[in-house]
């Protein structure tokens, strides 16, 4: 499959045609049993509908046109999300999707994008982020896996952590140290591994769910060539937070905890809970804690699709967003009773439902892509312009 | 409302509230009026007559402004940054607002040029009890006497009472179509007693008890075909435009802890650079910003004129999310402040204060989302 450069201008069709065509081959192409899922799907499980949206030319909706995605503007790229989320369908591994491309066409060579960008699109190559370091989590730019030039080759000594679906993926694009003489940001480079390369050993960890979802990658003098850097020597940092405006808020958003919430409703119906006022309170108060995220959601949304930048204020989006989910499984939970305990799908008083997945996965929500702390961190440095 | 004149009017407003809370009004003005059971200033009550303020919800053909609630909320968010005392919601959106969305135009054509210019404050007297939002859920009656209407009960919660001239008074009507129904019953009328409440923020509740009190037919406000839709309205309106009061008082609160943080220096460092205070001092502006994106989204929903479940879900959600974080936002300014804030001496208290009163006054953050809920019910499929 090479660089089919999809025809179709949908930013040229009205809101709503798109929406109905989008939801249409979602509601007609996406298996029924993946809906849902309270846990990531394994690549055996997702690639089917990886390469039918690869088929339809619908896999990359973020990039532009002349690189084989749909190029959608911000408005139609929501709307997008939106059907997405409706319709409740499994997140693939999107790395390359999301980060990769996105970094290569802005950032790559031309022998980069060549190389990389069709066979993301065909779902050839599949990418895991090597960010997060043992002693680098929430400090990110202390990571200290070497990268040393020699040669055409840098070789890479280290360890990475915290890698999801590594197991999975041919290749991980991966910060490195290449200067520790410098302030520490002012060190670190981008570039593509991949994960065949000899020297690379991964092991999967499990998680409180039970599953091997992320990993540890140890890297002991691995040949990277020379040209997979990406970008300039030493701009890996820089490279590394230009993300994009939608995976911002795309992580706030207020459809993702919908599913857990109309199965706690469901949940208190049959338990006879909405004649409890204590009960209907406390739901209440949780129910219009999501609606209300819905609005400063949107507000973001609409800045996203006038194409302006974000700002640092976003991140107040994730730590209600996340949080409130949180709580909304906390109930969950005890609203399950004597089941809060029980392990994995069960049916309580004719409601089927899994009360401890939801509890399990909300938890690192408050930890990935920025911890509630780091997020707190930043709020008050830079929107509240609080003194360190 | 003229659509393509919606962000000139907006600007407009914006602009004149700046320059009346620059010149008009002061803190040391808020301090001096809670010791007077006067509790505002006529004069200023003028002068907000004067920038169109008071008519702002008030058709043209009337002299007023035709505006819709987003514009009104612009006026009372920049006046409860400054904690001004006169009671433009309780006279311009609630007792005004169900003037204008009754049935007699007469009394249209006689009051609201007056109230517009300032030179009539009317408020609604709806409320018997605590606790409900249910505008039938009262005792006063009105009997027919001889083509006229003898009113007798009692009201409460009434804000603005203090200098008004009249009150809207809610009945119950006991001839044939017997129902609710609301009456314009002038301060001086005979039967009228008025008892003040001192509350949190020094201004006042009005207890206002109505003895054989007779008023004409021509002061019905409304009949039963429409008080009850009158009185619901105007009451979820001026629900949101209190939810942007407390946006606008805890808009000041954050930002004055915030300022605080920044200068109050212990253990030789200012307070914001601890990390406690820091994250304390977020999920306050996290709070904040929430509130102000539901009154936000509320307003030109609001403005299109959607039905009245809508309308009462959108006020309730509205109420209650501005309630809850204008009150936390205004303790958690205290304990940010320390002894200081604890002093009458010190501003923060002056806002939480008038967030409390704000907060409770026509239903409070439980009360609304207990409305909520039974407006809404919850998805289940």
């Amino acid at each position: 499959m090479g660089q089919t450069a999809t025809m179709t201008d949908y930013n040229a069709m009205s809101d709503d045609a798109f929406r109905g065509e989008v939801r249409t081959y979602f509601e007609q192409h996406y298996p029924q049993d993946l809906r849902f899922m309270a846990r990531r799907l394994r690549w055996a499980e997702i690639r089917d509908w990886y390469f039918t949206l690869s088929r339809k030319g619908w896999i990359a909706p973020n990039w532009p046109r002349e690189y084989g995605g749909m190029g959608l503007s911000p408005q139609k790229m929501i709307i997008f999300l939106e059907e997405i989320e409706r319709w409740g369908i499994a997140r693939a591994p999107d790395h390359g999707i999301v980060q990769v491309g996105p970094i290569l066409i802005k950032f790559g060579s031309d022998q980069q994008r060549k190389e990389y960008l069709p066979k993301i699109l065909a779902g050839e190559y599949i990418f895991c982020q090597g960010y997060s370091e043992p002693n680098a989590g929430s400090d990110l730019a202390s990571l200290r896996t070497a990268a040393v030039r020699d040669g055409d080759h840098f070789v890479l000594n280290g360890q990475k952590i915290w890698t999801t679906l590594a197991q999975e993926s041919t290749h991980m694009y991966i910060l490195v140290r290449t200067d520790t003489t410098v302030k520490k940001q002012a060190g670190i480079s981008f570039m593509l591994l991949d994960m065949k390369t000899p020297g690379v050993t991964v092991r999967p960890i499990r998680n409180l769910a039970g599953h091997e979802e992320f990993c540890e990658v140890f890297l002991e003098n691995v040949r990277v060539p020379a040209e997979n850097l990406v970008g300039e020597l030493n701009r890996g940092w820089t490279i590394a937070k230009a993300l994009l405006s939608f995976e911002r808020i795309n992580i706030g958003s207020p459809r993702r905890p919908q599913y857990a919430l109309k199965r706690l409703a469901q949940l208190a119906k049959s338990k006879g809970l909405f004649d409890d006022p204590g009960f209907v309170d406390r739901f209440t108060e949780l129910r219009l804690d999501m609606t209300d995220l819905a609005s400063i959601y949107s507000r973001y949304v609409e800045i996203v699709k006038r194409g302006e930048v974000l700002g640092q204020d976003v991140s107040l989006l994730k730590i209600w967003a996340m949080e409130t989910w949180q709580r909304l499984t906390e109930l969950l939970m005890e609203v399950a009773q004597e089941y809060g305990c029980v392990a994995g799908e069960i049916d309580i008083d004719g409601v089927k439902v899994d009360v401890l997945s939801p509890f399990y996965y909300s938890r690192p929500a408050t930890i990935y892509g920025g911890s509630s702390e780091i997020q707190r961190n930043i709020l008050a440095k830079y929107v509240l312009n609080l003194p360190s | 409302m003229s659509e393509p004149d919606d962000d000139s009017h907006a600007a407009l407003l914006a602009q004149s509230v700046d320059d009346f809370v620059k010149r008009g009004t002061s803190l040391a003005r808020v301090r001096k009026l809670r010791d007077d059971p006067a509790e505002y200033d006529r004069t200023i009550w003028k002068t907000m007559a004067e920038l169109g303020w008071l008519g702002m919800l008030v058709p043209e053909a009337y002299g007023g402004l035709g505006l819709g609630l987003s514009e009104a909320a612009i006026v009372a968010r920049g006046l409860a940054r400054e904690l001004v005392p006169e009671p433009l919601t309780a006279a311009a959106v609630l007792a005004t607002g169900a003037l204008v969305a009754g049935d007699n135009g007469a009394l249209q054509q006689s009051l609201l040029p007056q109230i517009v210019a300032g030179d009539l404050l009317p408020v609604l007297a709806w409320q018997e009890r605590a606790g409900t939002l249910d505008v039938t859920a009262i005792n006063a009656q009105a009997i027919a006497a001889k083509g006229d209407w003898r009113l007798n009960g009692e009201k409460r919660f009434i804000a603005g009472a203090a200098g008004a001239d009249g009150y809207i008074v809610s009945v119950v009507s006991t001839v044939a179509a017997a129902g609710l129904e609301l009456y314009w019953v002038p301060r001086e009328a005979e039967g009228v007693a008025l008892r003040l409440e001192t509350l949190a923020d020094g201004r006042h509740f009005g207890v206002l008890t109505l003895n054989d009190v007779l008023v004409p037919a021509a002061h019905r406000v409304a009949g039963v075909a429409v008080a009850r839709t009158v009185l619901d309205q105007a009451i979820d309106h001026a629900a949101v435009i209190v939810g942007a009061e407390l946006c606008g008082v805890m808009g000041r609160a954050l930002a004055m802890s915030v300022d605080y943080m920044k200068t109050r220096v212990q253990f030789g460092k200012a307070i914001g650079s601890f990390q406690a205070l820091q994250h304390r001092a977020v999920d306050l502006y996290v709070q904040q910003q929430i509130a102000s994106a539901v009154l936000e989204e509320a307003l030109p929903a609001l403005d299109r004129k959607p039905d009245a479940v809508t309308r009462a879900a959108l006020a309730s959600r509205v109420k209650a999310r501005c309630s809850e974080a204008g009150l936390r936002i205004t303790r958690e300014a205290i304990q940010i402040h320390g002894a200081i804030g604890f002093t009458d001496e010190y501003d923060a208290g002056l806002y939480l204060k008038r967030a409390v009163v704000l907060a409770a006054w026509l239903g409070n953050a439980q009360e609304h989302r207990r409305r909520y809920a039974r407006l809404v019910p919850p998805e289940f499929e």
